[in-house]
């Protein structure tokens, strides 16, 4: 249940070119539903083919899902919701092509936003130039809040920078006594990442944590045995570590192997997704903190009929699911909200709704400021007894943090 | 201190690996005089097929290089035999970007195949590693280290005491007198191209079980080859094995004592240095003949 933003992975795209043939087009519910109303027409730029396509999958089932749950109770104001969608191939400037065409040229209803940072930076200002509302689930780079566009609606708790605030506040939380006294900030150079570390390391260090280790390493680094040598000889009892999920894995077999087990092991990335377990063995990874925004067990708005629904449909169990679904699932929700509250479904009238007040969603109570970034916190998760749960903050918790047990070898 | 000498500990056993690696293309270049771009790739096509062996059955990736050795032998042998001699007038940049081209699409299939989240394997001795002297020595990358020393012995012996070898040397010394002494350079190179192959057949695995790898792999290693070959000499098996170590080290000690940030542009610093004070490289007797550079 990694994060949806932007990734270096690369895909050999040499299937563009057939799935952009096969027209790309999907219809999510039963548009041909016993309706006298005009369906609610959705136009999304959707990454089938190139570099994120494996990652954006996830997405689309959540908003087909959406679509498919919508229409079997009736779609929204009575109108089915059909989803036309366009192959952007992962590429900013088809996926600016695609929304334009939706809008001047299909003239869809509504638009939904596409996968990651990259592709919702240039599109949300064309759905802004066209009075669209911009109910994005992936696009949570600082860049598109700066922009300072009011029809954007940002489907996550928080801002991606800012999802280690809650781990600096479970640290600052324990007794004097169980905090650590020592730590270590190694991170990724990634525009995603490293800042969220150092903010954990800046408020840690205000209150008297001391930093013995804090280096970057690139994006290309693959030998991070010299990093682990000298986080082991710095010998902290806190490691708060940037990590996009390959790194987080040889950390952690770098620690084994060097029989090196901190208090507190905190990543960014990677532990937050299920494989993690697989890849660096079951017994090793009780006790590693990691964040997210959602989480199958989360308590929140539908999410447990979201679980059901999205393993029925999909397979899979529901620790498989990646949270890029829910929050694309969310999107939906929220639009169906506001026909809900306001009686209408118009782009005015979903800007004007979602300014005010609260919206609960499988993601949680979204609010938003005026630029479309979330007002709420992410969830620090923990592996406990072998499976991954909230632990942080409280109220989202199901279970409480435990102490890091001894590498299981 | 004990970092220090920690990192290079880690930096020699990682230089083992890559010296396995440059030393196919070392071969394989000596006799052809073409580069493999594609070295890298077939390495992580390696990985990705001891991978498979491993997880569908059971086959440890040290006992998979056995596996793979011949086949990518075969497979060097049959891609020179029936693509790069055919380009032969075309000389040996039309072979390179062949080569580079064969690397490109094999990363597609690996890509189509199995995805492109990072593959990591998870032996019973993963995570193992012995304490030497204060100094840890992870299990894998000793075996590796291990592993990469015998199949480099293994090479020397065939080069250095076997009629085969001594025909590569010819080949690779003058291929017109080989000729008229009746050796078969259209073979030996084929032969060299094999061999070249095989070293990717057995540090593929060694490469996979080390770091995390994907199909995108192949340009980070490619470049440390490219800077590992240059800098020993291009057609020097001892050279390119002493830079391969030597370059381990330096990336591994710049990464522990400075900044993981400098570690791999230490490898282009060294190429850069290496290229305007000795073009030959450190351990390259003459120009070599033919050489794109």
């Amino acid at each position: 249940m990694r994060r949806t933003h932007a990734t270096h992975l690369r895909v050999f795209s040499g299937t563009a070119a057939l799935l952009a043939a096969v027209g790309s087009v999907l219809v999510g519910g039963s548009a041909g539903a016993s309706s006298s109303k005009p369906p609610l027409v959705i136009g999304i730029s959707m990454s089938l083919s190139g570099d994120f396509s494996p990652l954006a999958a996830p997405e689309l089932n959540g908003y087909q899902l959406w679509a498919q749950t919508v229409n079997a109770h009736g779609g929204i104001l009575g109108r089915q919701v059909v989803l036309k969608i366009a192959d952007d191939a992962s590429n900013p400037t088809q996926a600016v092509t695609n929304y334009q065409n939706f809008i001047s040229g299909d003239h869809v209803d509504l638009v939904f936003g596409p996968f990651s940072s990259l592709l919702t930076i240039p599109t949300a200002p064309i759905a802004k130039r066209y009075g669209y509302a911009f109910v994005e689930p992936s696009g949570g780079s600082p860049t598109i809040f700066n922009e300072h566009l009011d029809n954007v609606f940002f489907t996550q708790p928080a801002p991606i920078l800012s999802s280690g605030d809650e781990f600096a506040n479970y640290i600052l939380s324990l007794p004097a006594k169980d905090r650590p006294k020592t730590a270590a900030y190694p991170t990724v150079d990634d525009p995603f990442t490293s800042p969220i570390v150092t903010e954990i390391r800046d408020r840690l260090q205000a209150a008297g944590i001391k930093t013995v280790y804090s280096k970057t390493y690139s994006t290309e680094t693959v030998d991070l045995s010299p990093v682990i040598a000298g986080i082991v000889a710095a010998n902290p009892q806190l490691i708060v570590s940037g990590t996009g999920g390959a790194d987080a894995v040889a950390e952690v077999k770098g620690f084994i192997q060097s029989k090196f087990n901190p208090k507190f092991l905190f990543f960014t990335g990677g532990p937050n997704d299920p494989s993690f377990k697989t890849q660096v063995g079951a017994s090793n990874v009780d006790g590693i903190f990691s964040t997210g925004d959602w989480f199958y067990q989360d308590k929140t708005a539908g999410n447990a009929a979201f679980v059901q629904a999205y393993v029925a449909k999909y397979g899979g169990t529901p620790a498989t699911i990646d949270s890029a679904a829910a929050e694309a699932y969310a999107a939906g929700q929220v639009v169906a909200l506001v026909a809900q509250r306001t009686g209408k479904v118009d782009n005015a009238t979903i800007v004007k709704a979602l300014h005010k007040g609260t919206w609960p969603t499988v993601e949680g109570n979204l609010s938003w400021t005026a630029n479309g970034s979330p007002k709420g916190e992410d969830i620090i998760v923990q592996w406990v007894k072998e499976q991954l749960a909230p632990v942080y903050p409280p109220h989202a918790a199901v279970t409480s943090p435990i102490t890091k047990p001894p590498w299981g070898g | 201190m004990h970092l220090f000498a920690q990192s290079i500990i880690i930096g020699v056993l990682i230089g083992g690996v890559y010296a396995l690696l440059a030393s196919g293309m070392t071969m394989m270049f000596g006799v052809t005089r073409i580069i493999n771009f594609a070295q890298a790739m077939f390495a992580i096509v390696c990985a990705y097929l001891s991978y498979s062996l491993f997880t569908h059955f059971g086959i440890d990736p040290f006992l998979s290089v056995a596996i793979l050795m011949p086949v990518m032998f075969l497979f060097g042998y049959g891609v020179y035999s029936f693509l790069l001699r055919r380009l032969g007038k075309a000389g040996p940049a039309m072979a390179l970007m062949v080569l580079f081209a064969l690397g490109i699409g094999a990363q597609g299939v690996t890509d189509l195949v199995y995805g492109t989240n990072p593959i990591t394997f998870t032996p019973s001795y993963a995570n193992d590693s012995w304490v030497v002297f204060g100094f840890q020595i992870p299990a894998v990358r000793f075996f590796a280290f291990v592993m990469a020393v015998a199949v480099l012995g293994a090479f020397h012996l065939i080069r250095q005491h076997s009629k085969l070898g001594r025909a590569l040397r010819a080949t690779s010394q003058n291929p017109a007198a080989a000729s008229l002494l009746g050796v078969d350079v259209q073979r030996m190179s084929a032969v060299a191209t094999g061999l070249g192959f095989a070293a990717a057949g057995a540090a593929g695995p060694i490469y996979g079980l080390i770091f995390p790898f994907t199909g995108n792999s192949q340009y980070d290693l490619l470049s440390k080859l490219l800077t590992v070959m240059i800098l020993g000499g291009l057609v020097s098996m001892p050279g390119v094995i002493i830079a391969a170590v030597f370059l381990g080290v330096v990336e591994s000690v710049i990464a522990a004592t400075l900044s993981p940030d400098w570690s791999s542009f230490s490898f282009l610093v060294a190429l850069f240095i290496v290229l305007m004070v000795r073009p030959q490289g450190l351990f390259g007797g003459h120009r070599v003949q033919g050489a794109l550079w």
